[in-house]
């Protein structure tokens, strides 16, 4: 028996909520109306409908009435829908034959002093409700598979922390990094702030557990080219880029690059040093083995242009038979029913804004090549020295807020970095455990410390001798001689205008969402917040979650954050997988469109509008028509709202529910107060 | 004008995640309010489509309030940008019919917003008193038949459902227009539908000459003779008998 031809059987419960709707609204009057509505077979008032009894009576006066519709008048359906709906559940009938008249919060609650129209709009209310209710239709539950394996976008500090969780927990687990080895930002930094632990030194052991975890599929110098599918059941293409290196068969002696004769700037030590064509991303690497960059090689870049196999001195070098010429692009697919995405950020390009002289005088550089600078493996293996003429530094300044909270430059957030303090502070502080003669001078705008230790050590640092000044300088000079920096900026406290000559500069640059984020939250249908950075489910509630079902954020790609923010987001990340993981099915339902395959003329407008790919134009006989993937659909109705052909009809907020609802709301009213 | 007993009647669509959560917002901290408003809530302001905003208005309402969340905190991403693209263009239509436009109103609040929309819906319901009651006579009714046929035209709820993505990626061609150039495109598009519409509005009462439609729709007979030659190619009206030496279109299969 179809649902048109059953007759429909109506019963509304009407609450009074104690006195918090029946002080207002005559409730008595408006069931009597309700009593004479077609449809409506059986009416009750409830003190509190909410209530166990409350409850109880419905599914009684179900199955006593036979209803097959049911109306509560009370709350808000954001507050009790789901309650009632179980009990249509219990009772043997689509929770979607059900509707909420919401005559507290929006009717007794909002108008006390006029009882009269209160009662009326309660009426107007529920005969809207019946109006639907009658024209609603079942919607059913489905089931979708949950693919038990995970992906992990981006292996630094976050990527990794969330697959280890994940892998740990029994997940099969990939790994996607953009860079020849995993480790991040994180392994080019010299110390953390504020315990000052050895960066690479906490680092390392997780780099390699990641690299050796049985549970962990690590693919490198990789990218997510494409993606398909929706939660459970995600199929995501990886471009693998050759690295015409053997992973397994090289040990990194580095024989092959002593040999190789091409020269480049090495990215790791911010181009303050040289590598080679063939070379290692950094000393602790994982997978600890050297590649070969094609755009630099001499021999592939021959080859490529079809001329002779030349030079091969890596190959001759090489003992172990290693390197690879004939190695191939690779393109892999995977199946994850999870996706955690952890791509981080990238600096703030200084040079944006010339005032600083950023690449233009060798003596200013950002605090990620100063992190460099300072470490042992770094330029200066350590030791203060400048870049222009490698002399010791006897006087530094530090810049705050380059490319953060800044609103007239391109480029530049408005948002607060919050980590660039907090680097400055640790680096004054390592420059004086180095060389503690050093004059270091912080110019800032606020100095913002908050955070576990962050303060005390803040403080530390002012009792060290570190000269702060509130001011920021409007712009940097050289001094074509001594390559010495002269700056000029008036210090707010006093008003005074301060020139002040220093060896060096470093600029406390801000962080920026990354290459290519655009693009990866375009495949996964994110959206991206003001900053550019992606956009969590809720602030508050659930930061690491997206809008997008089983897509998960980990670290500095949804705003900028220190170390263990970014790691605790990763465990929350990984949680919320886990739990997504640990179900076989899930189930749901979909208040999704139904397409009229005779009206739909394949234009794809609701393909291009839909935010989440769950609908999309299909080659038919027919010819091309719109196909519903229910299970990825939100039920927002845009497709619906704007389909040119009126093909497109949603589950339950219908056209024929809400134009129904319309006509009873505007109807004029036979009743008298 | 308005007489002492009329009561306004407002349809109000609200989402479902932020300014129906600010109405039970405004309810829970009991911020009283004009109750004339009726609240019909629905998952996404992106979902009301101006078909039922049309026919709230041949219904008899006096004025329409669509409230939608704040741009960047849609439930769906980009649904409000939808919703604001939809009812900009309904109230181009409104305007272009020669209604008042100021009847159908669009505006942002959020869950957090109780006040804010108690405040912007006194606002509107004393607007709409002020404007006084719609009065649907015969001149209205046919104007609003035309904007109901011109918001469920193929081609016009195509650039209209298109605006915002052709504005944010570009179009077919990677080429991306500035917002107002490819809007003033869309306006020229709804306005020559609209034209087409109230001819096809004024023809539902009967075969008409040229010269009679013309005077009805107070435009110049070149115009029509152009929009009918249109409508026939379309094959929404055709040429009948002739009156008067004057040929009469009327709507086809009426």
């Amino acid at each position: 028996m179809g649902a048109d031809s059953e007759e429909k059987r109506v019963g509304v419960f009407i609450c009074h909520c104690g006195l918090n709707i029946a002080a207002v609204v005559d409730v008595k009057k408006v069931a009597e109306w309700v009593r004479k509505l077609p449809h409506v077979v059986f009416v009750r008032e409830n003190i509190y409908t909410c209530s166990e009894t409350g409850q109880a009576q419905i599914y009684q006066d179900i199955k006593e009435h036979k209803l097959n519709r049911v109306v509560v008048a009370s709350c808000s359906p954001r507050m009790h829908e789901p309650t009632f709906q179980k009990v249509l559940e219990k009772a043997g009938l689509n929770p979607f034959l059900f509707e909420m008249a919401n005559i507290r919060e929006q009717c007794s609650w909002v108008h006390e002093r006029d009882k009269e129209s209160a009662t009326l709009k309660a009426f107007d209310l529920i005969r809207a409700s019946v109006s639907k209710v009658v024209r609603d239709e079942p919607v059913e539950k489905i089931r979708q598979e949950v693919k038990k394996e995970a992906l992990v976008i981006g292996g630094g500090v976050a990527g990794m922390n969330a697959a280890l969780l994940l892998a740990n927990a029994g997940i099969k687990t990939h790994l996607v990094e953009k860079d020849p080895s995993i480790g991040g930002h994180m392994a080019m930094l010299d110390k953390t702030f504020p315990t000052l632990d050895c960066s690479i030194c906490i680092l390392g052991p997780k780099m390699v557990e990641v690299g050796k975890h049985p549970n962990i599929n690590l693919i490198t110098y990789a990218e997510v080219i494409d993606v398909e599918g929706e939660v459970g059941n995600f199929r995501v293409k990886v471009r693998k880029k050759p690295r015409y290196v053997d992973v397994d068969k090289c040990v990194a002696c580095g024989d092959c690059a002593e040999k190789c004769p091409v020269k480049l700037p090495d990215e790791f030590n911010r181009g303050m040093t040289i590598r080679k064509a063939i070379y290692i991303q950094l000393p602790q690497a994982v997978p600890a083995a050297y590649l070969i960059e094609e755009e630099h090689c001499l021999r592939l870049k021959t080859l490529k242009k079809g001329g002779k196999e030349v030079c091969g001195l890596c190959l001759k070098a090489c003992e172990r038979d290693a390197i690879n010429f004939d190695d191939k692009e690779e393109i892999i697919e995977l199946n994850v029913g999870a996706v955690i995405i952890a791509t981080g950020f990238e600096i703030y390009d200084p040079s944006q804004e010339p005032k600083y002289g950023y690449r233009r005088f060798p003596n200013v550089v950002t605090q990620l090549d100063f992190e460099r600078i300072l470490n042992a493996d770094g330029p200066t293996k350590g030791e203060l020295r400048r870049p222009s003429d490698n002399k010791p530094i006897k006087s530094i300044a530090f810049i705050q807020c380059v490319g953060s909270r800044n609103e007239r430059e391109k480029g530049a957030g408005r948002y607060c970095s919050r980590v660039c303090c907090m680097i400055t502070a640790k680096q004054a502080f390592m420059i004086k455990e180095h060389e503690p003669d050093v004059e270091v001078y912080v110019y800032y705008i606020d100095m913002r410390t908050a955070g576990k230790g962050f303060e005390e050590f803040y403080q530390r640092g002012r009792k060290e001798g570190i000269t702060f000044l509130r001011g920021k300088p409007g712009k940097i000079e050289e001094d074509p001689e001594t390559h010495n920096l002269i700056l000029v900026a008036e210090d707010m406290d006093t008003g005074v205008l301060l020139e002040n000559e220093v060896d060096m500069v470093v600029l406390a640059t801000g962080l920026r969402p990354p290459q290519g984020l655009v693009e990866l939250a375009q495949k996964f249908h994110l959206s991206r917040s003001e900053d550019g950075f992606l956009m969590e489910a809720h602030p508050k509630l659930r930061p690491a979650e997206t809008p997008i079902d089983g897509v998960y954020l980990a670290g500095c790609v949804q705003f900028p954050k220190d170390i263990p923010d970014s790691v605790a987001q990763a465990g929350n990340a990984a949680a919320n997988a886990l739990g997504l993981l640990s179900k076989d099915y899930i189930e749901m339902t979909p208040l999704h469109p139904v397409i009229d395959l005779e009206k739909c003329i394949g234009c794809s407008l609701c393909e291009i509008n839909c935010p989440y790919k769950a609908i999309r134009v299909v080659k038919t006989e027919k010819g091309k028509k719109a196909e519903v993937i229910e299970i990825a659909c939100k039920g927002c109705g845009v497709c619906g709202a704007s389909c040119p052909e009126g093909a497109i009809e949603m589950k339950y907020y219908s056209d024929k529910g809400i134009e129904a609802m319309i006509d009873a709301l505007l109807e004029k009213k036979e009743v008298e107060v | 004008m308005a007489n002492e007993s009329w009561k306004p009647s407002i349809i109000g669509f609200m989402c479902n995640w932020c300014s129906y959560a600010g109405a039970d917002l405004a309810g829970t901290s009991r911020i009283q309010y004009s109750p004339e408003i009726r609240i019909i809530r629905v998952l996404c302001s992106g979902r009301v489509d101006p078909k039922w905003i049309i026919k709230a208005f041949l219904k008899g309402a006096d004025g329409v309030i669509v409230l939608g969340c704040h741009f960047g905190d849609c439930h769906y991403i980009t649904g409000n940008y939808q919703a604001e693209k939809k009812i900009k263009a309904t109230q181009e239509i409104l305007e272009m019919a020669g209604l008042e436009k100021e009847r159908l109103y669009l505006d942002w609040v959020s869950a957090a917003e109780g006040m804010r929309f108690a405040k912007l819906v006194d606002q509107f319901t004393d607007k709409i008193r002020k404007l006084g009651p719609l009065k649907l006579d015969d001149e209205k009714r046919k104007k609003l038949t035309a904007a109901l046929l011109t918001v469920s035209n193929d081609k016009v709820r195509w650039v209209v459902g298109r605006e915002f993505s052709i504005i944010k990626d570009g179009n077919a061609f990677g080429e991306k227009l500035a917002p107002y150039e490819f809007h003033e495109q869309v306006k020229s598009i709804i306005k020559d539908n609209l034209k087409k519409s109230l001819i096809m509005a004024v023809l539902k009462s009967g075969p008409k000459t040229v010269r009679e439609i013309a005077s009805e729709l107070r435009e110049s007979e070149s115009e029509i003779l152009k929009q009918l030659v249109d409508l026939m190619r379309l094959d929404k009206v055709e040429m009948g008998e002739v009156k008067d030496r004057n040929p009469l279109f009327a709507l086809k299969g009426e």
